[in-house]
């Protein structure tokens, strides 16, 4: 039951993945990214994350891709102009080095561990505690640190984006 | 379920957190404060800098650990911060130019600046790979915004997009051998991962991979070959001072990690891993030098001299040993430096009519129309090329020598000739310095205090640093003598 | 006075500090005084060391003295240390002396110069370094030395840097002295391999007690150290920056590049005798390179029409018999003759400045002639070293040339052949400096009106210096009248401490090998005799040639044309360099792997020079369709690469 659902989750991802990079309007794309997400948060569930996968989805699939539809409203865009990628022997080339490094990262699975080791918190003993009250005791006392370092994270890319987005120099306002 | 806190130490991380404030302020003041000199601004990070210096002093020989393990504040982490502060506060000290006012904005650059330095404490000081990466990617977003803050400039832009996209490609292979690591030793602590392989050996194709993936992620920020593409577009568009700034950090934080990597996988030495650091080392070393000989543009030749110098430094990590670990700090100090001051003498010429003169043709004449800069200009092209007595002679000695004692003669053999080619582009620097008559009037307004001082401080530090050694190494041994 | 050893590099150095902070402000004349004044002081304190070392008893000549740890790295030490014995006091005493007497001649040569401050600065930069090379007690503090000088030197060179062709002179000889440098670094990191240290005294302790003659490690260090040696002293087949190096002033050519340290690598060769002496393979290359070398710079230098190029080409040439000297395992004899060379060259050298002063610097001998009317002191002096270094009886030339010579016949590494190189060498030298001798100071002067009009005589400081340096080439030789004089060769037995581990090894190796025949000091007359006859048919000849029959010289160059414009265009060396090595590494560089790889493969668009300047949307363009793309690919190769060989193999 569970493979089922998984190769529909993946199956689903994957597509909706390359039509998302495929298609030339902008929303069209935006919406096949939405699906990308869902079929992951779907696959979060089979992993048992339930948590992860609400966060998925509301964070995602939810506040992101409303404020990506929204700057593409506000610009207008439509279709996207489209250059060449690139002459035939660089693509050609290029997919060359894929299909390898799609092989061997197939066979470093495929011949790697078939069980790999479980870390602190196999799922049975997420699924007794549960999973949103797991994270956040670790999110709070073990991982405190990355945390707060990522809320650093945030703050950056704001200023950075703020930076780089202002249009003028304060000095000259 | 039961929480009980760990045990934080909180002063572990004072000096990211001086660094955090400061990077707040900075940014914040212009908003209440009008018309701030940017000398003001560059003197609130300076102070920043130096405080976080003192705390980082005061963490040293305490071995503490912070956040339940997550924050190392070994003697390893805070001599590598050590030299990431020096290059901090001389990248601001060059940043006091004229000709980038029209471009920079200084509270932005300043901000940046602090919080990218914040990525690379964080870098060197965890063993835990998310940490690891959290630090790399604060590092990242600010390098990104740096390289691109001249906002005027199609090539600052350029530069800016390109190092973003591909280092988002790179962090996508970084992540994915992390991912790998975890999945095959179940945790994301490389003191746990390194406990795992001594356990069941340095092999399965989960380790092996993901260990060849946190590789790439790492090299790709170091600019190893063939990892390097991005490096001469992104120096040579980005701001000087942050060429400068980048060319020493982000390769010393590269190195770091990569170091404590390495020792994790702890039988480095038996494993067939040493060939494959031996060909990028070597291939690094070859590729930067040969290439900068055919450069015209000082600041794209100054980028492919990085990459060689990546090269050599690899060459202490491939040696394996607390030896080649001091060397490699070494070596690091030396090349922030003499680097810095080169681009610090780049950016002060860079400094006139709105021309950046970075044609060599534009060097012609200046030693004797400019002695200061052409004398400083000359000691660190002398010191790149690893001329004695200066720093860069003694440092490449010690790597080197490292090398050869853990027996790597080829290696070394090729390096040695790596540095003569490169000899020949470095002096051209110096003949045009010297030798030939100015072939056009390149008007350089007097340099600013700042620049000057800084100069002034690498030279003297450069020359130093080569005839009196034997202190700094001792110091460097200092933070490497818990490291296996 | 040994503890003071450090002040004998110490004031050319404050030398150089004092004159680039101030010396830019000051009148010539301070300047000169100071740089000259600097390096008089370090002569005295030479002179006083001696002194000190000559009361010392005789197997205690050693001094060390180290000032402070400089690099320490594992089990890898080396300190800023000095070593006083025969050997460095000898190399100070002419380092310092000769350099004293050419700084004063420098205040008079390039007084009104542009870059007169600037010139005393590398000056005394240059003997600062030299020192260190020669009182240096361990190998890595030799190399600093070592790469300063060649530093200094290139500095020097490329002086008068107006003239393009100077530049590419400095860069010629930095890059060629870097390959020998290469060679020497390597020798150095095998001697620290092998020995674990790099002590001088360490290093040849344990190279006598643990090694055997013929080893192969000890081969190869030697071999190592040669190229470096070859590099700095310009012996075949890396001499060729050295006729270049005469674009420099010629006080420098005079300093640097004839008396101090072209003769590094000689010096270098004496200080490793030990390394040396174990391993007969080395010293064998050693002596065939001299013996070749002597001989094949002194053909050029028949040919060549600029007073400076046969100085040049002479100046090779006789190095090439101090590193025979070597060769053969008569290193005192090397240094004795390093030590007159010194003097006469130096001489010589300064003579051609004083020349060329008069000449408004014109150095093509064919248009002067008749100069010994004009200016007596520099024809005198030159001819008194002309005849030291031809190697007439009495001069200081005679008795190390013959020196070497003979050891070159009859020591155990000796043969008929070097012997035959050397004293047919002998006579070339002795015919092209007669015939320098000859065209320039004899007949009539050659030079137009203008020219001719400004010949005079040189100021008082250039003649001085050229009379001390005269009166050095006369009587230096005679510390060292060897045994057959009945002089005891007191030169050699002050040297001898230093050589003394070499010696025991000697004895030892031919305790089992057989003696060498004991020599009888008729044969010695005999060949010095043949030496002499062979020097006084050169100096005939010139004669003949230039004085007497003056349109001969042209007669024998057509007869055999192929031959003499094979010799005069040097054997074509340069040319051959040139299109061997240095056009394919240019190449490679250029249009294989910058212009290719790095922008056809892989900027892949346009041209990858340009697109600097690109406008905003064209430069998006060329991110979006060209760069980053290939960027990509070249990192997606690494990584399958990276992954196929750590994962897959």
């Amino acid at each position: 039951m569970v493979t089922i659902f998984f190769f529909i989750f993946a199956v689903t991802a994957l597509v909706s993945a390359v039509l998302m990079i495929t298609y030339k309007n902008p929303v069209y794309s935006a919406l096949f990214l939405i699906l990308t997400f869902f079929s992951l948060a779907g696959m979060y569930f089979l992993l048992e994350a339930q948590f992860i996968a609400i966060v998925q989805i509301i964070v995602y699939a939810g506040a992101i891709m409303v404020l990506f539809l929204f700057v593409m409203m506000l610009l207008n865009l439509r279709q996207e102009t489209r250059l060449p990628i690139g002459r035939p022997f660089q693509v050609a080339l290029g997919s060359i080095f894929a299909l390898i490094l799609l092989i061997q990262l197939f066979f470093i699975v495929k011949v790697g561990l078939t069980v790999s080791k479980f870390g602190a918190f196999p799922p049975e003993k997420i699924n007794k505690i549960g999973s949103v009250q797991v994270i956040g005791g670790e999110l709070f006392t073990n991982y405190l640190f990355p945390f707060e370092a990522a809320s650093i994270l945030l703050l950056v890319g704001i200023i950075g984006a703020i930076i780089l987005g202002r249009k003028k120099l304060p000095n000259e306002m | 379920m039961d929480l009980s806190l760990p045990v934080i130490h909180i002063q572990s991380i004072y000096p990211q957190m001086i660094l955090v404030l400061f990077a707040i302020i900075v940014v914040i003041l212009p908003l209440f404060v009008h018309n701030l000199k940017r000398e003001l601004l560059a003197l609130i990070s300076v102070v920043g800098l130096v405080l976080a210096y003192f705390s980082l002093i005061n963490l040293w020989g305490q071995n503490l650990t912070g956040f339940n393990g997550m924050i190392v504040g070994d003697n390893f982490s805070i001599a590598f911060s050590i030299i990431f502060l020096v290059g901090a506060f001389l990248a601001v000290l060059l940043s006091l130019n004229t000709v980038e006012n029209e471009y920079l904005n200084y509270s932005d650059f300043y901000s940046m600046l602090l919080f990218a330095l914040v990525g690379l404490l964080m870098m060197v000081s965890s063993t835990n790979l998310l940490v690891i990466f959290i630090g790399l990617e604060i590092l990242s977003i600010s390098l990104y915004v740096l390289a691109g803050i001249r906002k005027m400039r199609v090539d600052s832009i350029e530069a800016s997009l390109k190092y973003f996209l591909l280092g988002a490609f790179a962090t996508g292979f970084l992540l994915y051998g992390i991912a790998l690591l975890y999945g095959a030793s179940g945790s994301i602590d490389l003191v746990e991962i390194g406990k795992y392989i001594q356990a069941n050996g340095f092999s399965g194709t989960f380790i092996l991979a993901g260990a060849a993936m946190l590789l790439i992620g790492l090299s790709f920020k170091a600019a190893f070959v063939p990892f390097h593409m991005w490096t001469p577009d992104v120096y040579q568009g980005a701001p000087t001072p942050v060429t400068a700034f980048m060319s020493a950090g982000v390769k010393g934080a590269a190195l770091a990690v990569l170091l404590r990597f390495v020792w994790t996988i702890a039988p480095l030495s038996k494993a067939d891993w040493t060939i494959a650091i031996w060909i990028i080392a070597f291939l690094t070393m070859t590729v930067g030098n040969v290439v900068a000989i055919a450069q015209s543009n000082v600041k794209r030749m100054l980028a492919y001299s990085s990459i060689a110098h990546a090269g050599y430094l690899l060459v202490g990590v491939l040696a394996g040993s607390q030896l080649g670990q001091a060397s490699i700090m070494y070596y690091l100090l030396v090349y922030t430096m003499m680097n810095l001051g080169a681009f610090g003498v780049i950016s002060y010429l860079g400094n006139s009519n709105k021309q950046e003169n970075l044609n060599l043709r534009d060097y012609r004449g200046l030693g004797f129309k400019h002695p200061f800069a052409g004398l400083a200009m000359a000691i660190f092209m002398f010191s790149l090329a690893g001329v004695p007595p200066t720093g860069g002679f003694v440092g490449k000695f010690y790597l080197f020598n490292s090398a050869i004692q853990a027996g790597y003669l080829w290696l070394v053999i090729f390096g040695v000739m790596n540095s003569v080619i490169s000899a020949y582009y470095y002096l051209r620097v110096v003949v045009n310095l010297y030798m030939h008559e100015p072939e056009k009037e390149v008007a350089v307004p007097k340099a600013s205090l700042g620049l000057s001082f800084a100069l002034l401080i690498a030279m003297v530090a450069v020359l130093q640093m080569g005839i009196m050694s034997s202190s700094y190494f001792e110091f460097f041994r200092q933070a490497v003598i818990a490291m296996p | 006075m040994l503890d003071y050893v450090w002040l004998v590099p110490l004031f050319p150095l404050l030398g150089v500090i004092f004159n680039t902070i101030f010396g830019w402000k000051l009148k010539e004349k301070v300047v000169g005084i100071i740089g000259s004044t600097t390096i008089g002081l370090s002569l005295l304190v030479s002179i006083l060391l001696l002194l000190d070392l000559l009361k010392l008893p005789e197997h205690h000549k050693i001094f060390e003295l180290t000032l402070f740890k400089w690099i320490a790295a594992g089990s890898f030490a080396a300190e800023i240390g000095f070593q006083i014995d025969p050997l460095s006091v000898i190399m100070m005493l002419v380092v310092t002396g000769v350099s004293f007497v050419i700084h004063i001649y420098s205040i008079g040569y390039m007084h009104g110069d542009r870059g007169f401050n600037r010139f005393f600065i590398f000056m005394n930069l240059f003997v600062f370094a030299m020192l260190l090379l020669v009182m240096a007690n361990n190998f890595l503090l030799m190399f600093v030395g070592w790469e300063g000088v060649g530093l200094c030197s290139y500095l020097l060179i490329g002086f008068w840097y107006e003239d393009n062709n100077n530049a590419d002179a400095g860069k010629k000889a930095f890059i060629v002295n870097r390959i020998g440098d290469f060679g020497f670094l390597l020798g150095i990191f095998l001697i620290f391999t092998t020995f674990g240290t790099i002590d001088f005294t360490d290093v040849f302790h344990k190279a006598a007690v643990n090694f055997h003659v013929g080893d192969g490690t000890m081969v190869a260090i030697a071999l190592l150290l040669f190229i470096g040696a070859v590099g700095k002293s310009a012996q075949l087949p890396l001499y060729v920056w050295l006729p270049d190096a005469m674009a420099g002033p010629t006080p420098v050519s005079a300093l640097i590049h004839a008396a101090t340290m072209v003769t590094a690598g000689v010096y270098m060769i004496a200080r490793t005798n030990v390394i040396y002496t174990l391993a007969p393979a080395a010293l064998m290359v050693v002596a065939i390179v001299g013996a070749l070398t002597a001989i094949y710079a002194a053909t050029i230098g028949i040919t060549q029409f600029d007073i400076k190029k046969v100085l040049a080409y002479s100046t090779i040439s006789q190095i090439g018999y101090m590193i025979l000297a070597c060769g053969v395992g008569a290193y005192s004899a090397g240094i004795f003759h390093l030590m007159t060379h010194a003097f006469f060259k130096a001489c010589l050298f300064l003579g051609a400045g004083s020349v060329m002063h008069a000449m408004s610097n014109n150095t093509d001998i064919r248009i002067m002639g008749g100069l010994r009317k004009y200016m007596p002191a520099t024809f005198w002096t030159f001819l008194l070293a002309t005849l030291a270094i031809s190697g007439i009886p009495g001069f200081s030339g005679f008795f190390s040339k013959d020196e070497i010579l003979w050891q070159s016949f009859s020591s155990s590494y000796g043969n008929f052949w070097l012997w035959i190189l050397g004293a047919v060498a002998a006579g070339i030298t002795a015919f092209y400096m007669f015939r320098l001798v000859f065209v320039t100071f004899y007949g009539k002067l050659r030079a137009d009106e203008e020219i001719a009009r400004h010949v005079h005589e040189s100021p008082k400081t250039m003649t001085v210096s050229l009379w001390i340096l005269a009166g050095l080439s006369v009587i230096g030789g005679f510390i060292g009248i060897p045994a057959i004089f009945g002089g005891g060769n007191r030169f050699e037995h002050f040297l001898e401490p230093v050589f003394e581990k070499s010696a025991a090894i000697r004895e030892s190796a031919m305790a089992v090998h057989g003696y060498a025949v004991e020599q009888g000091h008729s044969l010695e007359w005999t060949l010095m005799g043949i030496v002499f006859a062979i020097v006084l048919l050169g100096i005939g000849l010139a004669y003949l040639m230039y004085i007497k029959k003056t349109d001969l010289p042209g007669l024998v160059s057509r007869r055999i044309k192929p031959v003499y414009q094979l010799v005069f265009n040097k054997y074509y060396v340069d040319e051959i360099y040139n299109a061997l090595v240095v056009q394919p590494i240019k190449n490679v560089s250029d249009y294989l792997l910058w212009k290719f790889v790095d922008v056809k493969l892989i900027d892949g668009t346009v041209n990858g020079t340009g697109y600097l300047v690109r406008f905003a949307g064209r430069s998006l363009r060329t991110i979006q369709t060209g760069f980053v793309q290939n960027y990509a690919l070249v990192f997606i190769l690494g990584v399958v690469l990276l992954l196929l060989y750590v994962v897959f193999i």
